[in-house]
């Protein structure tokens, strides 16, 4: 593998689902060596997980194209206004909520602002994480150890909570739709950040002992350079993992958010929280599609990133990936098999995966 | 050593909480903003003594918190210590039903999957664990709550017990908090079973996002421990292999069940906020956002530390159980 | 089940705090026909809401839900009977000006508290002067704003001394949150005194006293035959109030009878749903509750502070909005009739109140009018649309807020009028701002502390108001000023007719809304109606089942 694989990973953080809709990067990226190599109920998952993820991914993309009314519409174009609750019908084939908006379209366009949030939520817990975890294990001592107690303490923070308290102070207490996108993302940010700083700081801290470093050093290559190589190298294995848990994550806080009412006002973004939120007392009148449909569109959307995560996992632990028929994928796993100087054919990094991944489930 | 991480922790995430709280505005306002002009909610903001440097509020917080004085709540002048205990005693009991459910579905299925790996029962079971896990609480909870109270009347709406019921136990002086017990001291069977068919569904909401994670890892483990030369030895030995799973491969798959357990604790305490408010069931995270909503400082902050010791002391103990199952766990 | 017997010891700590001291007597004994309240009525029923309850003791909280509590529990030197707004004397015999300065109440003789103790005048002046001892940052000792100092000249009568001459509104304070009088033997002199003390001290006059306490769970009461006053005795024996944090929970349970009465607040889908449910009957009765948009005279477009200020034009879209709020739509499509269209600033049922907006805004008939609110701007030389930053609070005033103001910027917008960039902050934020010129216009709501007219417009529309929008009008000033110590009540009434109509015209603030009580009850249940008045109180004791 080339040094190409160091950019499609930093790419593939900031969004592997985005970027997966685009056949020119399509074969770059991690994931597609992966679903080679996979077979049988691994492969079902992982492509049904892609799947999702693409159809999300789509939807939020082509919103404006897709929803047959904005967001915040009360009234069709000759003025004519949708009425509440109006059960589902050629006009609307979702119904109307209780604010007398089209559930379809806020469903649709509420895809765009859980999107809006993964990206930063990666985007952030990526760039804020890999550095501290690079800080931190390059240079070691105090600032290390006082580095690794923050991480610990915060991952016992319930998220949802410090989500609440930074919806209020980011936004001003304004529920604009930029300012529950960032309290959603950012709160997740502080609770996934210890999660990378932990890889990438275990990574650096393995690294660091090695022989090739001295004599690299010998050679005159910057440590630096070594060490953002390899460990970024070593890390394409575990990230991408993190990285989907991150993203369920991070629409689930949205929603979480939301449904407590410190989201995103209705007319300035669509979110799907806020919508079950307010259907709470139809589902008790008989009235179920308001509930419905945006508790779906949660549930798939996570379930999209999760399913990718879940086989991603496997596939990195030989333990669990499924026994392939003999030599026809003997290939694919050593093609992907990270650098010889990193892979330990235990995969140490796999027993710590399997713990931390339950903190996806969460909200 | 672990031990000693907990101080840190919580002193970390007392402060966070207390410097975002100040940040989000003042009781005061929260209660009155609507009621009275400008300068007369200055001037009681200025009595209550919240426009002072933050430092020194600070600094009379922990000062407050180490003589043991948590202060009494702003928005409903209660002690929050009687606040703690009260909703405190809820939310452990539903998160002692909801780690039942979750260790009752998610332990035996788990192995089950693990042993018919990558065949249509793991199949089944690993899709449903995903969607337990990536169905939002309260989501969980509307649906139950439709399809099991509203359309099929089999258990009760919300609460935590009926009025008879509560009525039954003030009678008979039992008042623990946690339902099941009071219920037990009644001494009546349908007041017991009251208490049980009012837990039920909060039990599963919360219960089956931790059994979803629970299962994932039981299988994760098993597949590891049947791979290894001790289960193939005791294979090879004629061992039956319901007996194999039961007995050898299941102990050292326990370690890391005990460990998540632990982790999931703080989870459980989100997914409460969540499940309490769904099914009104009055515990801490359901005061929570009431009194986050208030701005009540004193409530928040006290809620948090022990959120966060509880936590934190959970993460301990967990160290300790797995250091006493295996002593080749390194902590 | 580890979980379970490693708790024992925080529940040990709970036992103690939690313990509620009194066994309820008989309240678990079923319902037994023929109670010492109605005769062939069932012996208890069930009353649930979503209220909250923040304290008991009066000098500690400023809400409706604990207010509602205090009614049930309270004597009150002055009340509002059954169906009225106004005021009467309810424990005392009379109460009246004695000199200008000076208003005396006599107290009936020989009251007693449930816990045994006499019923005194020095009770009444503990009262009193603990509200304004202690001054509670939740209480409600701002009321007492005209109260000097309470004198005793013997057990049965009271002297208020005031500081400005015949305040007609003192009497109304006397049946506000800060009237409930307290026992001096329970309460503390110079501190919010806690539930439990009041449960247990048995300092309960009202119609009913309780027997058991769960904050924001459970309430037990018992009715108190020692009540003398003017509401006569309960109707019902034993009444539980059933407290739930989401209404859909509270719904559920009144169609499947669990519970008898559902008051306060459930869903206007939910009540929509249970009108056509035959196992429930849904009463209403007026609100005291109006919604309205303030406009800030500064920063509004042609405010004063604005590069191109122009009263006449800044009048002219506050009519313009005025014109075009479809106030029907909201109360339909929004609120389903659990809030009604509101013409004036004093809400409908008040002694007083008039609808001037009805004639002057929209077709004259209460609807919408484009055309009215185009020719408007135009004659004033507005160039439309008028761009107009509105805002609302999402937190405070329900969750329906949001469907209510998407609607109000759909209306403004409809017909090219306005161009509305709603925004929504969070309800702390949003008191800050609000009176810092930071909104133009902006939603609020009121919550009357007593019924009476002048509750509506005194913290409105004087010069010093509690919306600090910088509106003056001297004309207006001086009528409030002078309604407030007329006590012809005919000419009173001319008054407010008169400040409803200058207000009208000037609209500081554009009402639109009134909220309606409801009341959701099984078939069986009667006496909502009587309770559901203009006075806002509902009282537990005029409800029955059978």
């Amino acid at each position: 593998m080339t040094s190409g694989e160091i950019t499609s990973v930093g790419t593939a953080g900031a969004a592997p689902e985005h970027v997966a809709g685009r056949g020119a990067w399509f074969k770059k990226l991690p994931v597609v060596h992966q679903v080679r190599q996979s077979v049988g109920l691994q492969r079902g998952m992982l492509i049904a997980g892609l799947v999702l993820t693409t159809v999300f991914v789509l939807v939020a993309v082509f919103a404006p194209l897709l929803a047959p009314y904005g967001w915040s519409q009360l009234r069709s174009g000759d003025g004519v206004a949708f009425g509440a609750q109006q059960p589902p019908s050629a006009e609307h084939w979702f119904g109307t909520t209780v604010g007398g908006y089209d559930v379809l379209s806020r469903v649709v366009w509420g895809a765009q602002t859980s999107l809006l949030v993964v990206i930063v939520a990666v985007a952030a817990s990526i760039v804020v994480g890999v550095l501290l975890g690079l800080v931190s294990g390059y240079f070691g001592g105090w600032l290390d150890r006082v580095l690794v107690v923050i991480a610990d303490a915060i991952y016992a923070f319930p998220s949802l909570l410090l989500a609440i308290l930074l919806a209020i102070v980011i936004s001003g207490g304004q529920s604009s739709m930029w300012g529950g996108i960032l309290a959603a993302a950012l709160s997740i940010t502080v609770v996934f950040v210890p999660q990378y700083f932990r890889v990438v700081r275990a990574e650096v801290v393995r690294i660091k002992a090695e022989a090739f470093v001295d004599s690299a050093r010998v050679l005159g290559t910057g440590h630096w350079r070594i060490m953002t190589r390899h460990v970024l190298r070593n890390s394409t294995r575990t990230l991408p993992l993190i990285v989907t848990l991150n993203a369920s994550e991070a629409i689930l806080t949205l929603a979480g958010l939301g449904f407590l009412g410190f989201g995103i006002e209705p007319t300035a973004a669509a979110e799907w929280g806020y919508d079950l939120q307010r259907s709470l007392a139809d589902v008790t009148s008989g009235i179920w599609w308001t509930a419905l449909f945006p508790g779906l569109a949660i549930v798939l959307a996570a379930m999209g990133m999760t399913l990718m995560g879940e086989s991603l996992n496997d596939l990195a632990d030989p333990r669990l990936r499924s026994r392939a028929r003999s030599g026809q994928v003997a290939g694919a796993v050593a093609a992907t098999s990270v650098e010889a100087d990193a892979s330990d054919p235990e995969n140490p990094a796999s027993a710590e995966h399997s713990e931390e991944n339950p903190k996806g489930g969460d909200a | 050593m672990r031990f000693l991480l907990i101080i840190p922790t919580v002193f970390i995430l007392v402060t966070t909480v207390f410097v975002l709280m100040r940040a989000t505005g003042d009781p005061i306002t929260a209660a009155l903003g609507g009621k009275l002009p400008p300068d007369q909610l200055a001037e009681l903001i200025h009595a209550a003594g919240y426009d002072r440097p933050i430092v020194v509020q600070y600094w009379e917080y922990l000062t407050g918190i180490f003589s043991g004085d948590f202060g009494t709540t702003i928005s409903d002048n209660r002690p929050v210590t009687e606040v703690l205990t009260t909703y405190g005693t809820a939310t452990l009991e539903l998160a002692s039903y909801a780690i039942l459910v979750a260790l009752v579905l998610g332990v035996p299925f788990g192995m089950v999957s693990g042993y018919f790996r990558d065949r249509l029962p793991d199949a089944v079971l690993r899709i449903l664990a995903i969607l337990a896990y990536a169905t939002p609480v309260f989501f969980a909870g509307l649906i139950l709550k439709l399809v099991f109270s509203v359309w099929l009347g089999w258990f009760p709406v919300a609460g935590r017990v009926s009025t008879d019921g509560e009525i039954a136990m003030q009678l008979a002086g039992a008042d623990s908090g946690f339902m099941l017990i009071d219920a037990f001291k009644t001494g009546d069977p349908a007041v017991v079973l009251d208490v049980l068919s009012h837990a039920a569904l909060p039990a599963i909401a919360l219960g089956l996002l931790t059994a979803g994670v629970f299962l994932r890892l039981v299988r994760t483990n098993m597949i590891g421990t049947l791979g290894t030369g001790y289960v193939d030895a005791a294979r090879s030995r004629g061992v039956k292999e319901s007996r194999l799973v039961r007995k050898h491969a299941w102990r050292p798959a326990l370690i890391p069940i005990i460990t998540v357990a632990g982790m999931q604790v703080a989870m459980l305490l989100v997914g409460a906020v969540l499940t309490e408010t769904t099914f009104e069931w009055r515990g801490l995270g359901f005061q929570l956002s009431e009194y986050l909503q208030a701005r009540d400082f004193v409530a928040v902050q006290g809620i948090v530390v022990l959120m966060a010791v509880v936590v934190a002391v959970t993460n301990f103990l967990v160290d300790v159980l797995a250091a006493l199952i295996d002593p080749r766990v390194r902590y | 089940m580890s979980a379970i017997r490693g708790s024992r010891r925080l529940l040990a700590g709970a036992a103690g705090t939690a313990a509620l001291a009194l066994v309820l007597t008989a309240c678990g004994g079923g319902s037994g026909d023929g109670g010492s309240g109605g005769g062939g009525s069932a012996e208890s029923l069930v009353v649930g809401t979503t209220d909250k309850i923040t304290s008991l003791d009066p000098a500690g909280s400023y809400d409706n839900g604990s207010f509602a509590v205090m009614n049930q529990i309270y004597p009150f030197l002055l009340n509002t009977p059954y169906g009225s707004p106004d005021v009467e004397p309810d424990i005392a015999e009379s109460a009246e000006f004695t000199s200008p300065k000076e208003y005396t109440v006599k107290l009936k003789p020989g009251l007693k508290w449930a816990n045994g103790n006499d019923l005194t005048s020095s009770d009444v002046k503990f009262t009193f002067d603990r509200q304004l001892a202690i001054a509670d940052e939740n209480g409600p000792s701002s009321l007492l704003y005209n109260l000097d100092s309470v004198e005793t000249p013997d057990d049965t009568t009271v002297v208020f001394k005031l500081k400005s001459a015949d305040d007609q509104i003192f009497p109304q304070i006397l049946s506000s949150p800060v009237g409930p009088i307290v026992d001096e033997d329970v309460f503390s002199a110079d501190a919010v005194t806690p539930d439990q003390e009041i449960v247990d001290g048995k300092a309960f006059a009202g119609q009913y006293s309780i027997t058991s306490y769960k904050a924001n769970e459970l309430i037990s009461y018992e009715a108190y035959d020692g009540y003398q006053g003017i509401l006569g005795a309960a109707k019902t024996p034993k009444v539980a109030a059933k407290y739930f944090t989401d209404a859909s929970n509270l719904k559920l349970e009144v169609q499947d009878g669990s519970v008898d009465v559902a008051l306060r607040s459930l869903s206007p889908t939910d009540i929509e749903d249970l009108r056509g449910d035959d196992a429930v009957k849904v009463v209403d009765g007026p609100g005291g509750e109006i919604r309205y948009i303030t406009f800030n005279f500064n920063t509004q477009p042609y405010g004063e502070k604005q590069p191109d200020a122009d009263p006449k034009k800044a009048t002219a879209v506050r009519q313009a909005v005025a014109d075009l709020i479809d106030r029907e739509a909201l109360a339909d499509q929004v609120y389903k009739g659990t809030y009604t269209p509101l013409y004036s600033f004093v809400p409908d049922g008040l002694t007083g109140a008039t609808e001037p907006l009805k004639e002057m805004y929209g077709d004259g008939q209460g609807g919408a009018d484009a055309d009215a609110a185009k020719k408007r701007l135009d004659d004033a030389g507005v160039t439309t649309p008028v761009e107009l930053n509105l805002q609302y609070s999402n937190d405070h005033y329900g969750p329906s807020s949001g469907d209510e103001y998407a609607l109000i910027k759909d209306q403004l917008e409809a017909d090219g009028l306005f161009t509305v960039n709603l925004q929504t902050t969070e309800w702390v934020q949003y008191s800050k701002d609000r009176t810092s010129d930071v909104y133009p216009a902006y939603q609020l709501g009121w919550f009357p502390d007593y019924s009476d007219a002048d509750n509506y417009l005194t913290p409105f529309f004087l010069k010093e108001n509690f919306l600090g929008n910088h509106y003056v009008n001297q004309d207006v000033e001086d009528m409030i000023l002078e309604q407030a110590v007329t006590a012809d009540e005919a000419k009173r009434t001319e008054l407010l007719g008169q400040i409803q109509e200058a207000e009208a015209k000037d609209l500081s603030t554009v009402p639109y809304l009134q909220g309606a009580q409801v009341a959701v009850t099984g078939a069986d249940v009667t006496g909502v109606e009587d309770t559901l008045d203009a006075s806002f109180k509902v009282r537990y004791a005029a409800l029955a089942k059978g």
